[in-house]
């Protein structure tokens, strides 16, 4: 039953408390840094999002890239399966953190999203955590890409992976403003799924994941230039094949070209796609 | 001081045929118990959604502590906090975690991985209201294993935890048993007493409203009646005869729905 005594005692610790005022900054801080253990508390309770983070490295870099590697290896020039190793675990980047920013429409769904709204932060600080948040999920099924790679015997040196890991931020970044882009304006589960869908399968072939695009021409070249992954995986392969014999067939751009790329889509998407979430939730 | 101001507020909705809040003009002075009630539909949860700054309007002029809702919004969440009609929890996570989430929202406490690794006054404070609104049991439960009940005791805990100048209350014992209600109107007064917290209140149990400062009835979008419950007994159902005086707010409240029916 209701005790007025601990109520007393309850409010005595509440003034106490909210005695300090928290600054914005730390206020913003302590959202991205909330949500994104959210996310990872969430994954690790859900037992179907663990099985497809093993089952995703399995699928798409066992099956599709083993087929690859053993029907497209010949005459190219290259080490094919180091190629798509590197393309596999960029793109499972993307698709992770892509589908985990995608639950923010299951959020809005299951009307949790107005618990984030309501509370006094900006919605960046929403968006960046969810990101991040997704990039941890994202991070797990790149490892389990490179260990799948690693018993089809293509291997990485640990400089290579401690570089891809080094990246890895900033291209869940983009793969996360690129998912807002189109989530902003979606508000059904089902719909979001499938244009999460829509937008990373064509890209894991016209950004050059897993199908060289050194010699795409036309229309299928200007959407590969449109593309944020395109410049997330000619970036990780300029530092994986800097100083090889094979950069210049491999590689498109040079690095800072392909980072200031990366960082302008990565900026325009994430402020483009926040605004529309902020503005569908409250524009009804 | 008004704490809530509102003047000639109207939202429709895209698509819609006419206005769901059309005009409604009302205030709310500080630490003031406010009931605003309303049929199904009449505008209630539209018009706390756009106080609480989660709905945009359509025109007027809206006001929390004297700061605008449009141009100063995160100013005016700061203010308030809200227990709403649809349960806004997170089920996978347990009850606790979702008040540990909601206290790093607000900046009240850094949000550490595990409840043992908070600082002691959270975990005190958290128990201590656990224990009042008769959730302990459940504090370390999956939400999606709780009843509704629960649920919604839980959202009066973390509605109050970072100790809102406003709660805005949008059906908050609804679905709850008798006992439970009796609880948390108890606690709800305790704080508003103590503390001055202003409360706006809709419900449909009416005599939950019964105690409350002013009332304003709206009704087809629009504001039909405005006064202290008692005026609003003595104006609408008042029955002179010697023993029956004033009705219960229930009494006025179904009464005057009908006259107004009766003339629409």
């Amino acid at each position: 039953m209701y005790n007025s005594q601990l109520t007393m005692n309850h409010y005595a610790g509440v003034t106490a408390g909210s005695v300090r005022k928290p600054s914005p900054l730390f206020r913003e801080v302590s959202t991205i840094w909330a949500i994104f253990c959210r996310e990872i508390s969430v994954a690790f309770k859900s037992p179907s999002t663990l099985a497809m983070s093993f089952a995703m490295p399995v699928i798409m870099m066992g099956m599709v890239g083993g087929n690859l590697t053993q029907n497209m290896a010949g005459g190219l020039g290259f080490d094919f399966g180091l190629f798509m190793l590197i393309g596999m675990m960029i793109n499972m980047l993307f698709m992770s953190t892509s589908q985990g920013v995608a639950t923010l429409v299951d959020d809005h769904e299951d009307n949790f999203s107005e618990e984030m709204l309501i509370a006094p932060v900006s919605r960046y600080s929403i968006v960046i955590g969810k990101i991040c948040g997704s990039a941890f999920s994202a991070v797990v099924t790149m490892l389990g890409t490179l260990l799948v790679g690693l018993f089809m015997g293509i291997t990485l040196s640990v400089g290579q992976f401690l570089a891809i890991l080094a990246l890895s931020p900033l291209i869940c970044l983009s793969a996360g403003a690129m998912a807002m882009l189109f989530i902003g304006i979606i508000k059904n589960r089902k719909a979001a799924n499938m244009a999460v869908m829509l937008v990373t399968m064509p890209q894991m072939f016209l950004s050059g994941a897993i199908i060289p695009i050194t010699n795409t021409s036309g229309i299928l070249m200007v959407v590969s230039r449109l593309l944020p992954m395109t410049y997330s995986l000619d970036l990780t392969r300029a530092v994986i094949y800097a100083g090889t014999p094979e950069y210049g067939s491999i590689v498109m751009f040079s690095p800072l070209v392909s980072v200031m790329a990366t960082v302008a889509i990565t900026v325009v998407f994430l402020t483009v796609g926040t605004f529309f979430y902020a503005k569908s939730e409250k524009d009804r | 001081m008004r704490v809530i101001e509102v003047n000639e507020l109207v939202k429709q909705y895209k698509g819609a045929k006419s206005p769901s809040v059309d005009g409604v003009s009302f205030s709310v002075e500080q630490g003031e118990f406010f009931a605003f009630l309303g049929p199904n539909g009449a505008g209630k949860t539209t018009t706390i959604s756009i106080l609480t700054t989660t709905l945009s309007k359509t025109s007027g002029e809206v006001r929390i502590a004297g700061l605008d809702v449009d141009r100063d919004a995160r100013k005016v969440r700061e203010h308030i906090g809200i227990i709403s009609q649809k349960p806004s929890l997170d089920k996978s996570l347990t009850a606790e975690e979702n008040i540990r989430f909601h206290a790093a929202l607000y900046g009240l406490y850094g949000y550490r991985p595990s409840f043992a690794l908070m600082p002691k006054a959270y975990k005190e404070q958290v128990t201590q209201l656990a224990e009042i609104v008769g959730i302990s049991d459940a504090l370390f439960t999956p939400i999606k294993k709780q009843s509704g009940g629960m649920q919604r005791k839980l959202e009066i805990i973390r509605s109050l935890i970072h100790t809102p100048d406003v709660l805005f209350l949008d059906e908050p014992t609804q679905g709850l048993d008798a006992v439970s209600r009796r609880m948390l109107w108890d606690y709800i007064n305790e704080v508003r007493n103590r503390y001055g917290t202003t409360v706006f209140l809709t419900t449909h149990y009416i005599d939950e409203a019964e105690n409350v400062d002013k009332v304003c009835i709206i009704n087809h979008g629009r504001i039909a009646f405005c006064a202290a419950p008692d005026e609003m007994k003595r104006q609408i159902a008042f029955d002179p005869t010697p023993r029956v005086c004033l009705p219960s707010l229930e009494d006025a409240y179904v009464k005057f729905l009908q006259l107004n029916e009766e003339v629409a």
